[in-house]
């Protein structure tokens, strides 16, 4: 064990002597957690289908219909689910956002103070879509009201309903209550005398088709999380590909340099030498995360959920990754192609796991890949440490699938590393 | 003395045992029957060209390959494909193994902590291994501020700061200017005082000649000779050369009485200058093998 320490230790002092290469293990991840912190506040875009989950608290006939629409909508994947399992989802970054049809949704009055009105819950790291959503809610809502104007007799029923509420409204002026009134007689007048099939034309005055009552996901655990707290994560996860890559050539390194010959001629075994460069790796890693998290604590009030989870996950993702870069480093012969090798395979996990864009800007089978891109299942587990309230057992997955992959690649590069070239 | 007890005294002379040792790269046989024996605090040379097996010869040794068939001894020890046995052996590969960007004194301290020392001995080590190359004073210095020489004394410190009984110097000299390749001499040859036993690889047969006890003569992974500098130099050596130069021009006589030959030359024509050339290793190789060491 302190010849595995000895060469951990070794391998640490080479890294720290190595000014450009402790500046990208270290610093770059800072810099893109910092950059895309600040880029992503309010920012995006949406290409795909966005995953809602929608529950009906009315269950009337106007809800149901208006969930039938949000199913139909073609620019939503709406799945119906009870709040607590759509809250939950939406928590473990399974969807975008939850939709809550609320109580008395069919009786609401698109003309008084009390419209239709639904809750829409949005996950904390896909803020950039809320307003899309709202704007997919509102198109819906406006067109249910635009097919009851098309039926005669549910649009004189909805006006009768809504001349009755404005004339007994204390909150409105009389002068306003008798405007309103009148023209809501008026309007059902008109109504009365059109065909069937002939749209009644929108109402004049106050209108308000739906209201979204907008819920912050996160107050349902602690802490409302920042832009920053998704994006420091994801730093995180690309100072410990920085250190996969670093580690991975710097066993190559060992074999150019002739000083892994010295290694394999001293009185040590070759388990000890994989263990110390291991150790030396996954030791950076857990440095570079805490001094990662430690400035996003201080600097923007990164906090997170849950330290023993944080732990767990940052163990996970470590050792994760130490696998990874046992397999890098058999990949190439020389440093050159071992560097070039490494980071196109860790760039292309990075970019299927979400590291490099949102998951939600990718076409359904990208997002169906990422499934394989350990760095979906890092940044996942330090999420669910950090701001998504996972439990342990919600853990669990992510960092089992972490620890698989860790052991595999192990495994597999242990068994390909050529001692002798 | 009984046979039981001389066979144990005569053992315990010798360090290392190589019997029969082959080793087949694709179509290429690096080492091809080799057998010999090192003696306990010998400086034994392995002299051959560029290709002839030496390092591969030193890589089995030392247990960094192992050989098709064969068997390397480190006698009472055992084999050096035995970690704990690797511990009484230290090596100066060819290529300088070395991290730059450490001091050389970080690099000593790791392959001593590598070879199992800690501490206060591993501190003392440290320090006597430095003052031996003369890098004690640059001990601080990253080693790629080091030039091509100190280079060489800093492998050669790394070989020894476990304090080994057998050194396995492979072409210790290659690269250096005249000044380090003297100092790695009386380094050699302070080791050889200090009762450590040397496999010196090399190439070049002033080196061997200057620096062995014995000297065993590799090509194409084979032994061709094995014994002194004096031994072979008698046995394959050849004949002295008289060197005469008269107006006539330059003379060349092998010769096994110099003087009946000079007296000869002389009484043929008026001699301006003679010199007697006596064999040395390159004439040696060139009898065993038809052609020179670095053809």
């Amino acid at each position: 064990m302190r010849e595995t320490i000895a060469i951990a230790v070794k391998d640490l002092r080479l890294l720290l002597r190595d000014k450009a290469g402790f500046f990208f293990v270290f610093f770059f991840p800072l810099l893109i957690a910092i950059f895309f912190g600040t880029l992503f506040v309010n920012e995006g875009r949406q290409t795909n289908r966005l995953r809602v989950f929608v529950i009906d608290e009315d269950d009337t006939a106007a809800s149901r219909s208006f969930v039938g629409r949000l199913k139909g909508a073609p620019e939503l994947d709406a799945r119906p689910a009870s709040r607590a399992e759509a809250l939950n989802r939406v928590r473990r970054g399974e969807g975008t956002a939850y939709i809550a049809v609320l109580r008395g949704f069919g009786e609401g009055n698109v003309f008084g103070d009390n419209p239709p009105a639904v809750e829409l819950g949005v996950d904390p790291s896909r803020k950039a879509e809320q307003g899309l959503l709202e704007g997919a809610l509102m198109k819906y809502a406006s067109e249910r009201l635009s097919e009851l104007f098309t039926d005669p007799a549910k649009s004189m029923s909805s006006l009768q309903q809504s001349r009755e509420q404005v004339l007994n409204n204390p909150n409105m002026s009389a002068a306003d209550r008798e405007k309103v009134a009148s023209f809501l007689g008026d309007l059902s007048s008109v109504m009365s005398r059109a065909p069937q099939g002939q749209s009644g034309g929108q109402p004049q005055g106050k209108f308000e088709p739906l209201r979204i009552q907008n819920a912050d996901v996160q107050v349902h655990w602690e802490g409302p999380p920042s832009s920053y707290d998704v994006t420091f994560p994801q730093g995180v996860m690309w100072g410990i590909l920085g250190c996969a890559a670093a580690f991975g050539i710097s066993l190559v390194t060992e074999r150019t340099r002739g000083t892994l010959v010295r290694l394999r001629m001293a009185p040590i075994g070759r388990g000890q030498i994989l263990a110390g460069k291991a150790l030396a790796c996954f030791m950076t890693m857990v440095g570079l995360s805490v001094t990662l998290l430690a400035f996003g604590r201080l600097v923007f009030g990164v906090r997170p959920d849950s330290l023993p989870k944080l732990a767990l996950a940052l163990i996970a993702v470590g050792l994760c990754f130490v696998g990874i870069m046992m397999l890098l480093s058999v990949l190439g012969r020389t440093e050159q192609a071992a560097g070039g090798i490494g980071w196109a395979v860790l760039l292309v996990m990075s970019m299927l796991g979400g590291g490099m864009l949102p998951l939600f800007f990718m076409p359904k089978w990208l997002q169906a890949v990422s499934h394989f891109s350990p760095v979906k299942w890092g940044i996942l587990a330090m999420e669910g440490a950090m701001w998504r309230g996972f439990s342990y057992t919600e853990m669990l997955l992510p960092c089992a699938i972490l620890l698989a992959i860790g052991t595999v690649c192990f495994a597999a590069g242990e068994r390909a590393f050529k001692w002798l070239e | 003395m009984s046979c039981a007890v001389l066979s144990c005294v005569v053992s315990f002379k010798i360090m290392l045992r190589i019997s029969n040792l082959h080793k087949t790269f694709g179509d290429i046989r690096a080492v091809d029957g080799l057998t010999l024996e090192i003696k306990r605090g010998e400086v034994f040379g392995l002299l051959g060209p560029n290709g002839a097996g030496k390092t591969t010869t030193v890589n089995i040794a030392v247990g960094l390959l192992p050989a098709d068939s064969g068997t390397v001894e480190i006698v009472g020890h055992g084999s050096p494909a035995d970690r704990a046995v690797r511990r009484v052996i230290g090596v100066a590969p060819q290529v300088l193994s070395l991290y730059d960007e450490l001091t050389a004194e970080e690099n000593v301290a790791f392959f001593g902590r590598i070879a199992g020392m800690r501490g206060a001995l591993l501190r003392e080590q440290v320090k006597s291994t430095l003052q031996f190359v003369d890098l004690y004073d640059r001990r601080g210095d990253a080693v790629s501020t080091y030039s091509g020489g100190m280079k060489r004394r800093l492998n050669l410190a790394i070989a020894m700061v476990h304090d080994p009984e057998l050194l396995f110097l492979d072409e210790p000299t290659v690269g250096v200017d005249p000044q380090s390749r003297n100092a790695i001499f009386e380094k050699v040859l302070a080791l050889r005082e200090r009762g450590r036993t040397v496999v010196y690889t090399t190439h070049y047969m002033e080196e061997a000649q200057r620096l062995c006890d014995r000297v065993g003569i590799i090509d194409h992974g084979r032994l061709l000779a094995l014994d002194t500098i004096d031994g072979l130099l008698r046995t394959h050596g050849g004949q002295k050369v008289l060197v005469a130069q008269s107006l006539q021009g330059e003379v060349r006589v092998p010769t096994d009485d110099p003087l009946v030959d000079l007296n000869r030359l002389q009484a043929e024509s008026r001699l301006l200058s003679f010199r007697l050339e006596g064999p040395d290793l390159e004439s040696v190789f060139l009898k065993l093998t038809g052609r020179l060491l670095r053809d």
